[in-house]
């Protein structure tokens, strides 16, 4: 008998289609003319006679394949690749060039044809991968912004931040004082180029009446110099206007004030504005630049006769060239120790702590977080590469018969692997653009999210490191899942595939498939551990008792000017008329005022001289943190009082303001006096040579700075004078309510004092716990994705898996099997490979819990209960995900499985 | 025999008029045309074959691949409902132009 498709094969070329195409052609007419050969054999023809009959089907082979390329209309090829494979023989590199040229392009258009041919498989693919790609050039883009790009400022790394310590004491980072940073200034020359200070200044702006509050920062004059920062308009401050009680009163405005409260006006420099009641020249504006979010700059002018031991000023220098930290450390720690022999009495036992601008910036604790994001969201594509490679495995089984044809017809198994890789990568550009655009969109939601919970978030934008980062993270993810299918599709026993059906056992590929669900399984439950502890040490830190009662609290800040209130008589007088107003009002229970409340981010430290012998008579002296409460603060902010009695007027001398009592906290009271009564005793505060306080009561414990904080000692005096005053109000009910009526209330006593930072005290306290809720909630999305690409990579699977082996189930079903067994036989498969990826998993859970210690409260990295429900929650999405496949399995008829084959 | 216009003009018809039953294969086709016409017409692969690929392209008729037990997959030409519809329309003109024919052609022997 005659071989006709090898008849037609040497007569028929159509270069001009597609090779799948012409193959199919050839298999056609071979296909009719074995026909019409049988049917004249069976007519009673000889073989030979039989076979001239065929042959006279077709004579002019050349006019019929330019009748079939004119009439195909459809497939025909934008390159003729006969052309190709010619230029594909040629020896001469540049035609080489030309050649490897052409053949991508010609692979990357045939693969946009299959990927326009399957729209629901390229949505799928495409949606999966621009996820991946965005999420994790979204999350590089905050690590590249907060981690990797310099400071935004001139020569960063030649800035350093300075503060005093005193170790003794457990001080490693404190403010400086006035006269300190002066004869830092003078005598740390050899090492700095420049020293400049600042402390933060809040102020009353007065435009047409209306007063407003503005964050404002006193700076010295080489401040702006020093971080190479110049006023768009107008000039620097002078050093002449930085020095104490000389020169007129100047600002500079920062560009947001300029343009919103001046309406940009370019003539702005020179006139005067009432800045805490007293007018001052503006001598310029300032760009935008990432320093806080202060619009108001004034000069420190730092005083030589200030108090030494008063540390509150925080100090910044830029090293000389060539002089390294650690050499300027040395320096400044001479400077130091010098004064300290000077000053015995204010600067014994301080020395110096420099750190370069950018450790300061980002400090280690909001570093880690990053990183683990990082890796979390690179988990996450990662698993969806494997679903993507699972896809395309299942795809490819539906294409062996391209595959097989092509290699037939004589393409190279590396030409073949080129070809499907160059879809594979078509497919990943696609999904990386796609995912670029993710990433924008992502990240803008991020930047809000971040701002309380990141440093430098401000500073948060695409760069071009992102984008070589996105398209580095493509090509990978194209490799990734592209180059398994591709030598796994290739592998193709060729007269198998060409003789039967779609079928076939494909046992390799499934196989693959497998082992690709089980490292899904087990990557996902990683992750989900990962935000179990974070979720639980969240939960735990809620749950801790801050020592005071957040709830319907409602906080604010009021600043008095100097010019009005200059004295603490004045002071009191505004004050006690404010409590004695709002204690008045309908609804509020309680008010009072302090010059620091818990979680405002206030810090007032101390030493703590007892009367009596200390405990240990050669250590340091004990700190505490130190409050001005007015009465009634215990009761408004619900801290209980242990024993003793609240302040009260006559703990105050009353024409000195001397402080005579102070409540005290309890571990105050315990690390004092242990096992003794409290009451009574008396102490030096500040100093040694201050007059001594006589302890009038003991309060609970507060964490005053974080949830997660040991709290520490602490002292509470009455009221005298401070600026700003925070004010605490217990309401009925919602407190935001009372915003309205606190400011008018403010506003009958003085107009000029305006109401700032009104938040009811659940917000600050949700504050602290930012950052963390930051990690959390990204991690938690992050998780949640990889969960749903495992759940569906496990059901593509398992369905595809069903789908191969209707034709088995109908036998085993026809031979008597139950729908149990068929249904036991699809969800036994997917519980075995989910308990392999479970226990892989928790392998790798347990290993990895070094790297989330440290970031967990109240919860250990191992923590079984954690450990036992992300199992089970994989479990159920791995029971989700069969349910649908199983039932189809158990439904099927044998009869039409039988015939179907 | 008629012209050779005259059979390339109406062959189209002819594919059209015989998938109207259901799918058939290329050999079936021509095998068809043949018997339905009392041998009167003959179509060779060579012409019958891209005039199927044409049809095809028109999006009128889609060939797929079908195996049945026991013999080699063949590749079975079906209707599509553009074809359908295009098969009412020619059919229509068809008999109109005949009719036209005839009246001409009749009416000179009346």
């Amino acid at each position: 008998m005659p071989d006709w498709r090898r008849y037609v094969r040497e007569r028929l070329s159509l270069p001009r289609l597609r090779p799948e195409r012409e193959a199919e052609i050839v298999e056609d007419l071979a296909q009719q003319l074995d026909d019409l050969y049988r049917a004249a054999l069976h007519q009673g023809a000889t073989q030979s006679e039989a076979e001239s009959a065929a042959r006279r089907e077709i004579v002019d082979w050349n006019s019929l394949a330019q009748d079939i390329t004119r009439s195909d209309t459809r497939q025909r090829h934008s390159l003729d690749r006969r052309a190709i494979d010619r230029l594909e023989a040629s020896p001469r590199p540049a035609v080489a060039l030309f050649r490897i040229a052409a053949q991508c392009v010609a692979d990357v258009l045939h693969g946009w044809r299959l990927l326009l041919q399957k729209p629901g498989f390229t949505a799928a693919v495409l949606v999966t991968l621009a996820l991946g790609i965005g999420a994790n050039t979204a999350v590089f883009t905050i690590l590249d912004t907060v981690l990797l790009r310099p400071l935004p400022y001139s020569e960063p790394e030649r800035l350093v931040r300075i503060w005093e310590s005193n170790p003794a004491r457990g001080w490693p980072q404190f403010g400086v004082s006035q006269p300190n940073f002066l004869d830092w200034r003078e005598q740390g020359r050899g090492a700095f180029e420049r020293l400049a200070a600042s402390t933060n200044r809040p102020h009353n702006l007065t435009v047409g009446g209306e007063t407003e509050r503005l964050p404002g920062v006193a700076v010295t004059h080489d401040f702006l110099p020093l971080l190479g920062v110049r006023p768009t308009l107008g000039r620097n401050f002078l050093p002449d206007e930085d020095a104490p009680g000389r020169g007129n009163p100047v600002v500079l405005l920062s560009r947001g004030l300029w343009q919103h409260r001046f309406g940009g006006d370019p003539e702005i420099v020179g006139r005067a504005i009432t800045l805490n009641d007293v007018p001052h020249t503006v001598i310029g504006v300032l760009p935008e630049f990432h320093w806080g979010r202060y619009d108001v700059f004034v000069p420190l002018r730092p005083d030589p006769n200030e108090n030494r031991g008063d540390h509150r000023l925080s100090v910044y220098g830029r090293l000389k060239p060539g002089v390294s930290l650690d050499q300027a450390g040395t320096a400044l720690a001479g400077v130091a120790a010098n004064l300290a022999r000077q000053y015995p009495e204010s600067n014994d036992g301080w020395t110096v702590t420099l750190n370069s601008f950018f450790d300061w910036a980002v400090p280690q604790e909001s570093r880690r977080p990053l990183y683990l994001l990082l890796a979390a969201v690179a988990l996450v594509l990662l698993i969806a590469c494997a679903n993507v490679a699972g896809l395309l495995l299942a795809r490819a089984a539906g294409r062996r018969r391209e595959i097989a044809v092509r290699a037939a017809l004589g393409a190279s198994r590396a030409r073949l692997v080129r070809q499907l890789l160059a879809e594979a990568m078509l497919l990943a550009l696609l999904g990386g653009g796609l995912g670029l655009l993710a990433a924008q969109w992502g990240l803008n939601v991020l930047k809000t999210a971040a701002e309380t919970a990141v440093p430098r978030a401000d500073e948060i934008a695409l760069d071009h490191r992102v984008l070589l980062f996105a398209l580095g993270t493509t090509v990978l993810t194209g490799l990734l899942f592209g180059l398994a299918p591709a030598l796994q599709a290739t592998r193709v026993d060729l007269q198998g595939a060409l003789k039967d059906g779609a079928t076939g056992d494909g046992r390799a590929r499934q196989r693959a498939r497998s082992v690709l669900v089980v490292g899904q399984v087990a990557l996902s439950l990683v992750l989900l551990v990962g935000v179990g502890l974070l979720l639980r040490s969240l939960m735990a830190l809620i749950d801790t008792p801050p020592g005071f009662d957040p709830r319907n609290l409602l906080t604010a800040s009021i600043n008095l000017p100097e010019s009005r209130y200059p004295t603490a008589k004045e002071f009191a007088a505004f004050h006690q008329r404010l409590l004695q107003r709002l204690r008045g009002l309908p609804g509020i229970d309680a008010a009072s005022i302090a010059s620091g409340l818990p979680m405002d981010g206030n810090a007032t430290m101390m030493e703590v001289h007892p009367d009596e012998a200390p405990a240990a008579p050669d250590g340091p002296a004990p700190s505490a943190q130190w409050r001005l409460v007015s009465p009634g603060y215990f009761r408004t902010m619900g801290i209980p009082l242990r024993a003793g009695r609240d302040l009260e007027e006559r703990d105050l001398a009353p024409d000195t303001f001397d402080l005579r009592g102070a409540v005290i906290s309890e571990t105050m009271a315990r690390r004092l006096w242990p096992g003794q009564d409290p009451i009574g005793r008396r102490f030096h505060p500040w100093n040694a040579t201050n007059p001594p306080v006589t302890v009038v009561g003991v309060a609970g414990d507060v964490r005053l700075f974080t949830l997660d904080e040991t709290p520490g000692p602490a002292v509470y005096f009455f009221f005298v004078r401070w600026n700003p005053i925070q004010i605490a109000v217990r309401t009925q009910g919602e407190p935001g309510a009372f915003a309205g009526l606190l400011r008018d209330e403010v506003r009958a006593i003085d107009p000029g004092v305006p109401v700032a930072q009104i938040r009811p005290m659940q917000e600050l306290l949700g504050s602290t716990t930012s950052p963390r809720r930051f990690t959390m909630t990204l991690l938690a999305i992050f998780a949640g994705a990889a969960l749903l690409l495992s759940g569906v990579g496990l059901f593509g699977l398992l369905a595809f898996l069903v789908a191969q082996r209707t034709r088995d189930i109908g036998v085993r079903l026809a031979l008597g099997a139950r729908r149990s067994d068929i249904l036991r036989l699809v969800v036994g498969r997917a519980m075995h490979l989910t308990a392999i990826g479970v226990a892989a998993g928790l392998a790798g859970a347990l290993a990895l819990a070094g790297v989330i210690r440290s970031m967990l409260y109240g919860v250990g990295a191992r923590d079984p209960l954690t450990l036992v429900a992300t199992a089970l929650l994989l479990v159920l999405v791995a029971l989700l995900a069969c349910w649908i496949p199983a039932r189809r399995a158990a439904r099927v008829d044998p009869i039409v499985a039988l015939r179907c084959e | 025999m008629f012209s050779r216009e005259l059979k390339k003009g109406s062959t189209e018809l002819l594919i059209l008029s015989l998938l109207e039953d259901g799918p058939r294969h290329g050999y079936d086709i021509g095998k068809r045309i043949e018997a339905r016409s009392g041998g009167r017409l003959r179509l060779r692969i060579a012409s019958l074959y891209p005039m199927l690929v044409r049809l095809e392209s028109r999006g009128l008729i889609k060939g797929r691949w079908v195996e049945k037990p026991g013999e080699r997959r063949r590749r079975f030409w079906r209707l599509t409902s553009e074809g359908r519809r295009v098969l009412v329309r020619e059919r229509a003109t068809w008999k109109e132009f005949m009719a036209a024919v005839n009246a001409v052609v009749g009416g000179s022997h009346a």
